[in-house]
């Protein structure tokens, strides 16, 4: 039980997106990355793998064009990596990609920890991890910001609303990490170099034996426009205004 | 990790047209190449405005440029004069530039998809490319050159290439170059700003990938520099140089002149409904073979590209990625005809900057700096030839002068006199 999976998935640079006056999304420009909360998965992965002597391992749910995010995976300290390539990954949904990734996981033996990201930074449905589980029936330990291993039980402190809470699960288990997990370091040259030399293992959609059609389908992507209220506070002396305008804020509830 | 993994046969810092030329042709030679580059990836860091002629690209390989990423074919050949509100525009249009049968003369490009092409190639032909990282020092052993330092890491090699740029860290770490003198760069900004293609087909009266390449004259309120435009399929990259040290004592800044120049009347309708989806500003080479440093390499370490100087500019036309190709060619065929004493791999680029014709390209155009010096080329000049094209086109039923005493009268109102403009003639000529 000492490989750990860092679950991860290639988006769209958030930065390159465009959206156009009629408010339609231009992704043609977009280039792609790592999601940036995959970062931080794959570099507590590394951490959990050394914890547990075992091997990380990257597995990622893409189109041919996820094929670049390899070598950047693997560079920040993975030691192998294992792609699957399926055109249904762009129609996918939280339950056909889970479903991909856990055949995945499936194939590789002797799995201790499954680390996902809460939400990916595309989409952040947050379903990943917790599909995962079911599908797997392990443990499910989301919203952590802090986590450590012990033998086979980890210790996860979760980050909620107004606390946290601090959860033990023996191993194995899909745990689920908030970014502040940890800094996700830049990797250096040698690092980079030596992600060229690492295994990938490349799977097709036939290769999996899962169901990837999915439930749900996307109808549309549009951007949107926050519109400014445009109250002007001019009735009455100063006091007054303030007086409004305190009122106003208080009805917003940001006061 | 053992010595030999540690160990390349080049390393060459910064992935832009130099360092990737360079990179392709040892890696195809069989060399084991490390191009590293410290943008995410190659280009990030580039703010060329963008043309490159093919023969650079035709060296490298013959053909390679139908597959490489070009924009638009340039076959209108501007100058523009501006003055005050008016401006004159040269437009010289060769569609013979663009004829089918034989590799075109020059394309417009976007610098951050170039760059990215030509590294894909180097890696393609065998080469290790790693981006995201910043090389920081050179290591040095017995006076010689012998691999460098990034973050945590070394690297070795028998030859480090610096292609880093116009004011290259690497060459001054090797203590080939001196910080940076004002004098011998320009500063730079560019935006780019989109259109529809057709947009600027119809605006620059070009057909179906035809582009324009258009220097600017008089759009620097009288500092030593000018403007480019460049006309790219889907958008149009306009910028202007400077010199810092002008630019320091005006009292406008570069972004304010720059707004200035995007509002003028012959400038504004170009560029109108345009969004712009790009904004740099850089340093650029602009001393000519003057600029070319006196020492291009030293043990274990050779100089290619803008980390050189070389950089050509005539007033009409300025090249840069060409003459960066045709060096990074130059060292890599130099390194690899001294496989056997790597010792030779300088004095054999030095010949090979001579036999590549780079050398004398760059003394041939070094005339230009002279002219390019002259304080009042930038203001009085452009508004002279706007002065006399606005008295020789201007009918208002008065007797009219001879177009003699116009120019006369045109050269003193700009404060010149017939003897300033014959020394610039002759200094015009001999520099050509």
């Amino acid at each position: 039980m000492s490989q750990v999976i860092a679950c991860y998935k290639w988006v769209a640079d958030e930065a390159d997106i465009r959206i156009n006056a009629d408010l339609s999304v231009d992704l043609s420009k977009a280039k792609g990355k790592i999601s940036d909360y995959d970062k931080n998965v794959i570099e507590a992965a590394v951490q959990a793998a050394a914890a547990l002597g075992g091997k990380a391992v990257g597995v990622t749910f893409g189109t041919a064009d996820a094929k670049p995010s390899l070598k950047d995976a693997l560079s920040r300290g993975l030691d192998e990596a294992c792609y699957i390539n399926a055109q249904e990954a762009s129609q996918a949904d939280g339950a056909a990609t889970a479903r991909a990734l856990a055949a995945a996981i499936k194939k590789i033996a002797d799995v201790g920890l499954i680390i996902c990201a809460e939400g990916a930074s595309d989409t952040y449905s947050r379903q990943t991890a917790p599909r995962i589980g079911a599908l797997l029936d392990l443990p499910v330990v989301t919203s952590v910001s802090k986590m450590d291993i012990n033998g086979n039980i980890l210790t996860a402190a979760r980050k909620l609303d107004d606390c946290m809470q601090t959860v033990k699960v023996e191993l194995p288990a899909v745990v689920a990490v908030l970014p502040e997990i940890n800094p996700a370091p830049i990797p250096g040259l040698k690092a980079v170099l030596a992600a060229g030399k690492k295994t990938v293992t490349e799977l097709k959609a036939a290769d999996l034996g899962a169901d990837l059609t999915p439930r749900s389908t996307v109808s549309e992507v549009k951007g949107y426009v926050m519109n400014r209220k445009n109250i002007i506070f001019n009735e009455g002396d100063l006091a007054e205004q303030v007086k409004a305008l305190a009122a106003a804020l208080r009805k917003e509830g940001v006061l | 990790m053992s010595q030999a993994e540690d160990k390349f046969d080049s390393i060459i810092v910064g992935a832009g047209p130099a360092g990737s030329a360079c990179a392709y042709t040892l890696a195809k030679a069989g060399k084991n190449v490390l191009l590293i580059e410290r943008g995410d990836t190659p280009g990030a860091k580039n703010v060329t405005g963008g043309r490159i002629y093919t023969y650079a690209l035709e060296m490298l390989e013959p053909g390679l440029y139908a597959e490489a990423a070009l924009e638009r074919r340039v076959t209108h050949e501007q100058i523009m004069l501006l003055g005050g509100e008016r401006a004159i525009t040269v437009d010289f249009h060769q569609p013979g530039f663009n004829a089918g049968d034989q590799a075109p003369m020059s394309f417009t490009i976007l610098r951050a998809v170039f760059d990215e092409w030509l590294a894909a190639k180097a890696e393609e032909a065998g080469a290790i490319v790693a981006c995201g990282i910043k090389v920081d020092r050179l290591i040095e052993q017995e006076g010689r050159i012998v691999g460098v330092v990034a973050g945590e890491d070394e690297m070795y090699a028998d030859v480090v290439i610096a292609a880093d740029g116009v004011n290259s860290l690497m060459a001054q770490e090797a203590g080939l170059i001196k910080d940076i003198a004002a004098k011998n760069v320009g500063v730079g900004v560019k935006e780019v700003i989109e259109l529809p293609e057709q947009t600027i087909s119809e605006r620059f009266n070009l057909r179906t990938d035809e582009g324009a390449a258009r220097m600017l004259l008089g759009c620097t309120e009288g500092i030593h520099g000018g403007g480019f435009l460049y006309t790219n399929k889907q958008s149009i990259s306009l910028g202007c140089v400077f010199t810092p040290e002008e630019v320091a004592r005006h009292r406008k800044s570069v972004q304010e002149i720059f707004q200035d120049l995007k509002m003028h009347p012959a400038i504004a309708p170009l560029i109108a409904d345009g969004e712009s989806i790009e904004y740099s500003a850089h340093l650029v080479s602009e001393a000519g073979f003057r600029g070319i440093h006196p020492r291009l390499y030293r043990e274990g370490f050779l100089m290619v590209g803008d980390a050189a100087g070389f950089v050509v500019n005539t007033g009409y036309s300025i090249r840069g990625i060409d003459l960066a190709i045709v060096s990074g060619i130059a060292a890599a065929k130099a390194i690899i005809a001294a496989a056997e004493n790597i010792a030779l791999a300088g004095p054999n680029y030095m010949q090979e900057l001579n036999r590549l014709k780079l050398m004398p390209t760059m003394k041939a155009t070094d005339g230009y700096f002279e002219v390019l010096e002259t304080p009042w080329l930038y203001d009085k000049i452009p508004n002279l030839a706007n002065d006399v094209m606005e008295k020789l086109f201007k009918v208002d039923g008065e007797t009219p002068s001879g177009v003699k005493e116009n120019v006369l009268g045109a050269i003193k109102a700009n404060g010149l006199s017939i003897w300033q403009l014959t020394k610039l003639g002759i200094k015009g000529v001999r520099s050509l």
